[in-house]
Formats: structure tokens, C-alpha cells, sequence
């Protein structure tokens, strides 16, 4: 602990709680607006109802795929975005993690006076977008960020004393001479050296620039870096240098880190528990064991199975996962991975969206469509220019063409001329179930099914 | 090599950090004095306006207002090469190298000063409204489109009108038509650079939006605003001159335009110097600010940047 | 100089396959303010019909830079062609099948073209194939135009930049279709090989405004609407290739409409359109998610395996290269270090950087904090000195290692490698080996 941060007081060890953020019901939406007079048309859902702790001290994998919404959730939990519904809380002891957690499962108007009270004090003290002060400054100092594109992170008008003395600065903690001193013993502590002090960012290469991003988050001592895709943009030989020093400095420091990647080597490497993101959701969690050993979602067994690495067989096939990723503005009904899903059943959420999406692909289908009224996600009827498109509708839609849990999950399907009424059974959300201590996983099958 | 300073000292960080700017700086004129064009601009430009600040020493000031062409009814219209008067003398017998050297110091003003106006209220209405974006953008933006809808010439022309023919008011009008252009390029600038991770970066850091514009998001826009600026150094005067030579300037003045005004009705005489030496100043100012803009806008081209 | 070279009896089914390029010696520099930068210094390699060779490296190592010299991509100047020939062997259409395959061309639907000097006997220009042999590094603009998309395809990284986002997917297909198969587009439109010469200009694509007018007028409108129609056939062929679901709707769209992944199956449907004898992908799937990824790849191992065009894939990332490439050529600071077959590499990799590289990569045999990274960076390749590039950073360099520059030398199973440990100088002095660690 350095001595100026002694006498801020807002050293580690004024931290009580074991909890260094808990995200609690997190939304995120994006207004889509069209016209001339802008107005709003939907909303990208970005994140859709997240919640998951991070434990003081460990590292957390956040993965998925580009638009599942990991982006933003970082965002939200290093305080650049505030969510559209739902809190992340810093700093919570766990007794007070356990009471929010009792008062946000009884519904707003079902709760007592001092359940209330209880929620307002937490979250005034705790909830990150409803901070100030003294409050605010603790997380502030507390809660940085490493960014994927270090070129980008840095001022590329600053020298790096200034760029990493920066934090210092804002701070008050030192300045004029201390603080070059105080840059030196950072850049020291990322591997490099007085000598870098005066030159510019384009001067370094993209590792080194990394370091310095890293220097730079260190300089307030903080308790959590939330690090967005560090080394995506590196070299392996790289890449492997900065995580040796994450770990080193987390050793160190005692350091907890919130790590965001698409890449699930660099994740089995450096994660304690992994959270797995879907379109907005959370499609499994756990340790990192039972992710990769253990997988219970078909989604992150098809990441697992997709990505290449290099002690597998490279004999056996790269499992391929049909479809793409639907739109964040209009996320499936059920599971939002049945669209994809080998092993989707009757129960997984099938939707007139789905037959919609089916035309799409069929050689000329879709041009006939006039017109879908929907009665709500899982009734409607479609109306073709002429018969012989909704016959063909009918017909596909009790062929092999169509997945055969789409065809069960499918109650009612009347032709008239040129309107084919389709329903089909209504389906909740799929939510996330427990599958053992720590391990949680969205999908209704409670073991992954045999797939070949 | 240079100076070995005490880690020490308190002057070390300042020392520091300062050589690498100044090599920077040295790197950059290198650049811009290596293309032949721009070289000619700047030599052009330090002539220009050394022959402006040091007037008084180069002719004598006419008194008592050294902005006047002074009159010598012994010699009208004079050719150049008379005695006395290198480059001739006008029909009110004004001494055609006086003019164009107090000319440069009229037109440095006027540059200078209209520059530094419309950079500044363009500066700020553009930050303001690529900064703060949302109703303050769409309310300044409008303003800024109800501005570019008049045509430059005929609004500046308008504005002298209606005050008066002065310098003063050419200067008012050309300020009140420049400064839409610097608005609509900070704020496109200030947009871009404000999706930086650098800016999300320093708010993380816990800077205030303030300070986060200063040192951020400002010297990261300035570029085109520099090039602009250098660019209109000689666009001013080059409609400066125009509104004069309308006459909406005041009679007498040894100013470039004013004396082309005048000189223009002996051309067909064949007294050709009265017009001609002036026109040429303004040729070559306008001349010399464009090359050196250019050249400055190759140099500062963000893509030329991050390649350094 | 003599050059070793690295394949010369090769062996199994492969061996049976003929070289379609040849890079000997190639030296690509680069001048800039500080120096000549020796990007590519000496780097040879060949690549057989059918085959996937991997070319891999990290940033700087000057592997882009020899993909596109293949078809003179690189910007010269800054560029200077510095030494060295990219030879290569284009193919024609099999007359036999009409390009369909048949017995006569191996079911590739091209043939080699017989070498203009000795009639297929086999002479110096034509290195003894038979084959006509060209240096693609000297070719005439004209005739390199001719070959770019026809013979030679690339597809690059990112999809997005290398689309035109101004023209729909079908225009920008069909652009290779009017440029290299003009005549075939004639046959099929049962329009014979002399047609009016309006339309020979509507297909190469130099049709003036005026001239387009008059094409749609009534006499030739029907005559260039079935060549339209022909070419929209040939699209369509191309797109469903790619496994495109629906390729009648995505020929309509424009790129930005589209997926990444849709993106890169248009960007491969254009390349492989003319059944090219080599294709080029630069990093094909960095900027695509992992289970997209893992889709395009498999499309190309599938396609490839279907035309039997050889493949020069380059790639940073040893683990996909793994999967889908025959060989391997390992690049650093400009030249190639290692190369053998797959399986060869993995197993019993040779120069330290390879090996340096594989323990660099996560997985589950390291523990955390503990991934072996190579020390130090990238030399600047600005008028290196004689000495083996890697010997800053590597851990068993002895003195002769920063003398003289090591070879890339073949050994047994066509394994090469550059490096003393493997084929010690014939000089006195200290022989390095992995037994013995200098730092």
C-alpha cells in the first residue's frame, strides 16, 4: 500500500466486503430510432438481465461472441455506461449480497417499509450509478479499466509520463518530481523502464503500449480491473508475456479482475469462474472446470468444439454451428439459442419469428409474404399473394425440412386459400438452473445430449 | 549530449519532457520546410510580414495617419523608376511602394485579427456542440446552417453596407461569415475523437469533463482547425481586398484593394502600376498562405501521423 | 548464391501433384527514413497442385508482403523488388470436360499448358516439367491482370474493406466472370464467338454511356439480356458453392446488408469463381467469431478439396493452420526458418522460434503464469547485419550464431530448417544445441 493512498484512507484495506462487484438484474437498451423525426423503433437489447458476483481476488472470464452483449456489460461495471434497468453494486459485504439478494426477489410492491429502507441505504452506498462523493471517488480509484486497443487507449498527443502519471494527478496523490518517481516505479513494474518516460505512444510497439496501459491502471492501486479483450490484438509470443505479468501483478496485489475475450485459451488460462454470454443473457456460469469439463449449454459446448486448440486431436472435426446470431432487437422466445441449437426439443421456445426466418432462406418464398398478424410471439397468421405459397408453407412445415421439436412444439396449423394460421405452444423464458455449487446453465436438458 | 540534468532537480521532468517535444516540432518542420512548394509559402509568408512589421523602418511613415497614402501633388502619376518613387505614384500622387508596404501591415491586421476571432467563436460553439451533443448540438447546429446558407461575399458585402464603409466594419462583416466553418470542423472533429477509448480512458481515470476536453479531445481536434486558419490567413485578405475594392473601405487608405480600385481607371492610359503592383501583394499573399496550408494539411494528415 | 532448396523428392500422394509456384530467393525491401527495411530477405518455398501450405508468423515477419508479391499487391515504391523470382504454372481450362473434370485433368477441370520452348519436352525454362513456367515477379501488367482472378485468387482479412460497398453481390461476381470468361459467356448465351462488337464491349465491361444505350435498344437488348442471364447463373453456381442459403436474395444485396461470414463466402465465392489454380487467403478469419470461423474453414477445406486448387493460407494462429494445412512454413524477420509437413512441425518442432511459439500459446498443459514467452522483440530489420535473425532471443545461441546466417537446409522427411543446432557450419568453433542453454 503506497503511503499517499494511506492518507487518502481509501486504501485496500478500508474495503470490507468480500464481494467486489455484484451485478443484480442488469439491462441495457439501445434506443433504434428511424425517420425524420427520430423516432424510437425499438430498442437493441444489449444486456438483458444479467446478474453474476465477482468474488475479491479472482478472476472472472466474461466470453461470447461478438453481440452477446460483453462489451457493454463491461461498460456498465467500470461505470463509462449506466444500465437501463438493474444496478451493479461495488464493494458489497457477503451478508449484504445475501439481502439484496432477498429483497430484489420479492416484487417492489410486495416489499416492507424496512425492506425498502435496507434497499435504499445499500444502493446509496454500494450501486455504482447512484454514487457521489466521497462514495463515488472510492469506486472511482478502485474500479479501472485495461482496453483492448492500446493504441487507441493512450493520447497519442501525451508523453508517457503524463499518460500514466495521469491517475496521480486527478487525484492529487503527487506531482512535479514525486510523480515522475512514482511513474517510474510503475513502469518498472510492468517491464519497463526510465527511458520510456519522454516518448510518445506511436513510438512503442502494441505489447509495450499494452504495458503502459496496464501501468497506467495501476498507478491508484486499485482493487478491480475490468480488462476488455487485453491481448486480442497481440502476438502470441506477446500475449503470453502479458498474461505472465496479469497473473504476477494479481499475485502481487492481490488484485481482482474482471476479464472479457472471445478467445477461450486465453480464458482457461487466466479464469477462476467463467461467465458465458449469449445474445444479452447468460447461458452458463461456473468454475472453470465445470465450464470446460462439464458444459451443460449446448451453446458453449459448440464454442468449446469450434475453437482450435492445439493439444486436440487435430483429426477430429471442428463442430460447426449452423445459422447466425438473430437480431438483439427482436431476441427468440425461450432459449434465445434454440434458433441454432442441435439439440433444441419441443419446449425450447419455437415462435412464428422462426417460420418467418425459415422463408427467408427458402428460394423464393419470402417475396410472396404480404403480410404476418400476429396475435402475440407463438400465434399468427401468414398471408401469401397466392395459394400455392401457403400450401407449400403447410406442407414444409410437416416435413423433415422443419426440426422435428419445431413440428411437435407446433399445436395448431390451418390453411385458408391464402392465409396459413400457424400456433405454437408458448413457452416462458428459459432461466438459468442450478447444475451444481457455483455452476449455473439456461437450457432444459440436464445433461447435454449425445450430439453425433 | 545535451544537457545532463540531476534526476533530482526540479527542472528534470520540464527538461525532459520538453526535448522530445522539441524534436517533434523539429521532425514537423523539417517535413514541412522538405516539400519545394511549401519552402517557397514560408519564404514568401516571412518576407511578407517581416516587410509588414518593420514598415516604418523601410519608408517613412506619412503623417499623421501612416495608413493614408500620403500625397505628392508634384508628382502625379508618375511611371515607375521616377526618382523617388521606385514603383511609380497614383493619380493623387501616392507613392505605389508605400502602399504596398503599409498595404501588408493593413492586410496583416486584418488577417490576423478576423483569424483569431472566427477560430475562437467557431472553437467554442463547435466544441460546445460536438461536446455536449443533444439539444445544445441541434439548437447550435441550426444557427451554424442558417449562417452557411448565405453566400460568403454577399453577406460580408450586407453587413459592410449597412455599417459603413470602414476597415473596421470589413472586419466585423468577414468575422461574422468566417466563423460557421470552424463551428461545423471542431464539431465534426470533436465528435470523432470524442469515441476514443483514450476519452473513455480518462473518464475512468476520474477526470473531470472539463479537463478531459482540454487535454484530450482539443489537441486531438486541432489539426484541421490549424490548417483552416493558415488556409484563411490568405482568404481574408483576399476578400478584404474585394470588399475594398467595391469601396466599402474608406477612401485614401494604403490598402492593396483600395489602391486597385483606384489605379483601375488609368489602366486603359497605360499607367498600368498603380493597379498592378498592389493586385500582385494580393496574389501573393493569398498565394503564400494556401501553399503553406497545403503543405501543413499533407503533413498533419492523421493517416501520415500514425505512421510516425 | 547457391539456394537450397527444400522439396526435391517429395514423397506420398502429394509428390504425385506438380509445383504450381515456385518463390526463389525473394527479397521485398522497403525504403523508409531510417534505412532499407529488409522485409522479405531471401525466402523460398513452393507450393504443389492440391496442397495447403501454411505460411505462418507474427506481425512484422514479412508474411503478408510475400503473399501479395504473388500478385504484385505490394506498393513499389515504397516497395522494391530486390532480388529473386516468383515462379508459377497457370493451367487452362480442360478441353475435354469444358472445366467440368474428368479423367483426362484428375476431375480438376484444368490442365497445365505445355511450355512454348520445348513443346512439353521439358527444358531449362521450364525447369523440366514441360509446363509453361512464368516469373510472375517481371510479367507485363497486361498479362498479370489477365492472371489476377482467374488463375491466382486472394481472399484477404477483413471481408468488410475488401468488398466494394457500392456494388451488389452479383456485380461484384460477376466482374470476374466478365473479365476472364468472356468467351465462355458468349458460348452460352448461344451467341457464337464473333458477335456484334457492342456487346463483346458490354461484357469486358468498356461499354460507353452511349454505347449502353444503344444496348438497350430492341436488337441487342435480348442478345445482352441472355448474356445477363447467363451470367446470373454462373453467379448463383458460385454462391451456392459457399453453402449460401438462398444465393438468388444475397446476389441482390449490397455487402454491408450482410454478415461477416456471409461477407467472406461472397469474398470466396468471387475468388474460387474461375476455378483458379492458386488461391491466397490472407488471415481469412481473424476478424470472424470463433464458430464462424470455424465454418469458413471448413468451407475451405471442403471447397479445396473439390477444385484440388493448392491453397497458400497465412495465418498467425499455429492452431487453426494445424487443421487445415498439408505443410507448414514458419516465417520470422523475413525468412523462413522452418518448413516440413504438419504433423512433422507439431510433433518435432526444430528451430527454437517454432518451438518458442508453441509454448507461447495458452492450453491445458500450462499452468497459470507460467507460458513460456519468447524475451526480447522483433529485431528492425533495417540493414541487418550477417547473422542468424533470431539469435537476441534465443536461448541457446552460441558465437557463431551472430556471424553468419544460417541456411534453410532440408533434412530427412523434407523437414527444413534454418538454424546451427540442425546443420552445424562448416567452420571451427562452438556447434549451439538444445542441451546446452547459453542464458
Amino acid at each position: 500500500m503506497t503511503a499517499a493512498a494511506q492518507q487518502t484512507g481509501v486504501a485496500r484495506a478500508d474495503l470490507r466486503g468480500e464481494i467486489a462487484i455484484s451485478v443484480r438484474d442488469l439491462y441495457k437498451h439501445f434506443p433504434i430510432r428511424e425517420g425524420a423525426l427520430q423516432r424510437v423503433a425499438g430498442h437493441v437489447r444489449a444486456v438483458d438481465g444479467v446478474s453474476f458476483d465477482v468474488r475479491r481476488g479472482e478472476t472472472v472470464g466474461l466470453v461470447g461472441e461478438s453481440g452477446c452483449g460483453k462489451t457493454t456489460l463491461g461498460r456498465c461495471v467500470s461505470g463509462l455506461t449506466d444500465p437501463t434497468m438493474g444496478g451493479v453494486y461495488f464493494d458489497l459485504t457477503t451478508a449484504e449480497n445475501e439481502r439484496i439478494d432477498a429483497i430484489l426477489a420479492v416484487p417492489e410492491n410486495g416489499r416492507t417499509p424496512e425492506m425498502t429502507a435496507d434497499l435504499e441505504d445499500i444502493d446509496r452506498l454500494h450501486r455504482i450509478d447512484r454514487l457521489k462523493n466521497k462514495e463515488w471517488l472510492r469506486y472511482r480509484r478502485n474500479c479501472q479499466v485495461v482496453f483492448q486497443d492500446a493504441f487507441a487507449s493512450l493520447n497519442p498527443r501525451q508523453l508517457v509520463r503524463e499518460i500514466v502519471g495521469r491517475p496521480l494527478k486527478v487525484h492529487n496523490e503527487a506531482s512535479g518530481n514525486e510523480l515522475t518517481e512514482r511513474v517510474v516505479e510503475l513502469l518498472e513494474r510492468v517491464g519497463m523502464s526510465r527511458q520510456h518516460l519522454y516518448r510518445y505512444p506511436h513510438q512503442f510497439s502494441g505489447g509495450q503500449r499494452q504495458r503502459l496501459s496496464i501501468a497506467r491502471a495501476m498507478a491508484l492501486d486499485p482493487e478491480l480491473i475490468v480488462l476488455d479483450e487485453p491481448t486480442s490484438a497481440l502476438d502470441v509470443s506477446v500475449q503470453a508475456q502479458i498474461l505472465n505479468l496479469l497473473n504476477e501483478l494479481q499475485q502481487d496485489l492481490d488484485l481482482t479482475y474482471l476479464f472479457i475475450t472471445h478467445d477461450l485459451s486465453v480464458i482457461r488460462h487466466m479464469a477462476d469462474r467463467v461467465v458465458v454470454m449469449y445474445l444479452g443473457k447468460v447461458s452458463e456460469a461456473g468454475s472453470t472446470e465445470d465450464i470446460f469439463d462439464d458444459a451443460r449449454h449446448p451453446y458453449t459446448h459448440a464454442l468449446l468444439r469450434a475453437s482450435p486448440d492445439v493439444d486436440d486431436d487435430p483429426d477430429a472435426a471442428l463442430v460447426t454451428l449452423e445459422g447466425s446470431v438473430p437480431d438483439p432487437a427482436r431476441p427468440p422466445q425461450g432459449c434465445r439459442f434454440h434458433t441454432r441449437c442441435p439439440v433444441a426439443t419441443e419446449t425450447c421456445g419455437w415462435e412464428v419469428d422462426d417460420v418467418v426466418r425459415w422463408l427467408e432462406d427458402e428460394q423464393g418464398m419470402f417475396e410472396t409474404l404480404t403480410d404476418v398478424a400476429r396475435e402475440d410471439a407463438f400465434t399468427a397468421d401468414l398471408v401469401f399473394s397466392d395459394e400455392s405459397s401457403a400450401e407449400r408453407l403447410a406442407t414444409a412445415l410437416r416435413s423433415e425440412s422443419v426440426p422435428s421439436a419445431a413440428r411437435e412444439a407446433l399445436i395448431e396449423m390451418k390453411t385458408e386459400t391464402t392465409r396459413v394460421h400457424v400456433a405454437f405452444k408458448p413457452v416462458p423464458e428459459i432461466e438459468l438452473t442450478r447444475r451444481g455449487p457455483g455452476h449455473v446453465a439456461a437450457c432444459v436438458h440436464d445433461q447435454m445430449p449425445a450430439l453425433d | 549530449m545535451a544537457v545532463e540534468t540531476a534526476v533530482g532537480s526540479p527542472v528534470a521532468p520540464v527538461v525532459g519532457g520538453l526535448k522530445t517535444r522539441l524534436n517533434r516540432l523539429g521532425e514537423l518542420s523539417r517535413e514541412v520546410l522538405g516539400n519545394p512548394t511549401t519552402l517557397i509559402g514560408v519564404i514568401l509568408i516571412v518576407a511578407m510580414i517581416g516587410m509588414a512589421v518593420f514598415a516604418p523602418l523601410l519608408i517613412e511613415a506619412n503623417t499623421p495617419n501612416p495608413y493614408q497614402m500620403p500625397r505628392d501633388w508634384g508628382a502625379l502619376n508618375e511611371p515607375p523608376g521616377t526618382p523617388g518613387h521606385v514603383l511609380g505614384t497614383t493619380q493623387q500622387g501616392g507613392d505605389v511602394l508605400y502602399g504596398v508596404i503599409w498595404g501588408s501591415r493593413i492586410s496583416l491586421r486584418l488577417s490576423i485579427i478576423v483569424v483569431s476571432i472566427t477560430v475562437i467563436i467557431g472553437l467554442v460553439v463547435g466544441s460546445l456542440a460536438g461536446y455536449l451533443g443533444g439539444r445544445v448540438d441541434e439548437l447550435l447546429m441550426r444557427v451554424v446552417d442558417v449562417f452557411l446558407s448565405i453566400p460568403e461575399l454577399i453577406f460580408a458585402l450586407a453587413i459592410a453596407a449597412v455599417l459603413g464603409p470602414s476597415f473596421g466594419n470589413i472586419i466585423l462583416a468577414l468575422a461574422a461569415v468566417f466563423w460557421v466553418k470552424y463551428a461545423r470542423i471542431i464539431r465534426g472533429q470533436v465528435i470523432h475523437i470524442k469515441q476514443n477509448e483514450y476519452v473513455d480512458a480518462a473518464r475512468v481515470i476520474g477526470d473531470s469533463k472539463l479537463r478531459i476536453y482540454m487535454k484530450d479531445v482539443l489537441p486531438n481536434s486541432i489539426t484541421p482547425v490549424v490548417v483552416q486558419a493558415t488556409l484563411d490567413m490568405g482568404n481574408v485578405v483576399l476578400i478584404g481586398a474585394t470588399l475594398s475594392f467595391i469601396g466599402l473601405a474608406e477612401a485614401g487608405l494604403a490598402e492593396w484593394g483600395v489602391l486597385v480600385s483606384q489605379g483601375q481607371a488609368g489602366i486603359s492610359a497605360g499607367r498600368w502600376w498603380a493597379s498592378t503592383f498592389p493586385g500582385l501583394m494580393v496574389f501573393l499573399w493569398a498565394l503564400a498562405f494556401n501553399l503553406v496550408g497545403d503543405g501543413l494539411r499533407d503533413i498533419l494528415d492523421p493517416r501520415t501521423e500514425s505512421k510516425r | 548464391m547457391t539456394v537450397a532448396r527444400v522439396s526435391p523428392e517429395p514423397s506420398g500422394q502429394i509428390a504425385q501433384a506438380r509445383v504450381v509456384a515456385s518463390v526463389v530467393d525473394l527479397k521485398i525491401h522497403f525504403e523508409s527514413k531510417a534505412g532499407r527495411v529488409h522485409a522479405v530477405d531471401g525466402v523460398d518455398f513452393d507450393i504443389r497442385d492440391g496442397e495447403t501450405l501454411g505460411l505462418v508468423g507474427e506481425t512484422g515477419c514479412g508474411k503478408t508482403v510475400t503473399a501479395r508479391s504473388f500478385l504484385r499487391l505490394v506498393p513499389m515504391p515504397p516497395g522494391i523488388h530486390a532480388g529473386g523470382a516468383v515462379f508459377f504454372r497457370p493451367h487452362q481450362r480442360c478441353a475435354n470436360c469444358a472445366g467440368e473434370g474428368c479423367v483426362e485433368c484428375g476431375d480438376t477441370g484444368r490442365l497445365p499448358i505445355e511450355c512454348p520452348q520445348c513443346l512439353g519436352g521439358g527444358c531449362h525454362a521450364c525447369d523440366d516439367t514441360g509446363s509453361e513456367t512464368i516469373d510472375l515477379s517481371t510479367l507485363p501488367d497486361r498479362a498479370l491482370r489477365d492472371i489476377r482472378g482467374d488463375r491466382i485468387a486472394m481472399i484477404f482479412q477483413d471481408p468488410a474493406k475488401a468488398l466494394n460497398p457500392a456494388l451488389t453481390v452479383r456485380a461484384q461476381i460477376a466482374e470476374v466472370f466478365y473479365q476472364h470468361r468472356t468467351t465462355e459467356l458468349l458460348e452460352r448465351a448461344g451467341l457464337g464467338s464473333r458477335p456484334n462488337p457492342l456487346l463483346r464491349r458490354h461484357i469486358t465491361q468498356r461499354a460507353r454511356t452511349i454505347e449502353r444505350g444503344l444496348l438497350a435498344l430492341p436488337p441487342l437488348r435480348s442478345r445482352r439480356d441472355r448474356i445477363e442471364r447467363v451470367v446470373d447463373d454462373l453467379v448463383a453456381a458460385a454462391l451456392a458453392e459457399t453453402q449460401i442459403p438462398n444465393p438468388l436474395k444475397v446476389m441482390a444485396r449490397y455487402p454491408h446488408e450482410l454478415s461477416g461470414g456471409m461477407k467472406q463466402r461472397v469474398m470466396i465465392a468471387q475468388a474460387l469463381a474461375c476455378n483458379p489454380d492458386l488461391l491466397i487467403a490472407d488471415e481469412p478469419t481473424t476478424a470472424l467469431d470463433v464458430t464462424v470461423q470455424a465454418r469458413i474453414m471448413e468451407l475451405i477445406k471442403d471447397l479445396q478439396s473439390r477444385h484440388k486448387s493448392a491453397v497458400l493460407y497465412i495465418s498467425h494462429d499455429l492452431s487453426l493452420v494445424r487443421r487445415i494445412c498439408d505443410r507448414v512454413a514458419v516465417m520470422y524477420a523475413g525468412r523462413i526458418v522452418e518448413i516440413g509437413r504438419t504433423e512433422e512441425i507439431f510433433a518435432d518442432p526444430l528451430h527454437p522460434y517454432t518451438r518458442g511459439l508453441l509454448a507461447a500459446i495458452p492450453s491445458r498443459s500450462h499452468d497459470r503464469g507460467r507460458l513460456v514467452a519468447i524475451r526480447g522483440t522483433v529485431p528492425e530489420l533495417i540493414d541487418p547485419p550477417p547473422s542468424c535473425r533470431f539469435v537476441a532471443r534465443c536461448d541457446y545461441a552460441v558465437e557463431v550464431c551472430g556471424t553468419i546466417d544460417p541456411e534453410l537446409t532440408s533434412g530427412p522427411d523434407q523437414h527444413g530448417v534454418a538454424c546451427f543446432i540442425h546443420h552445424p557450419p562448416d567452420r571451427a568453433g562452438e556447434v549451439p544445441s538444445f542441451s546446452r542453454r547459453t542464458s
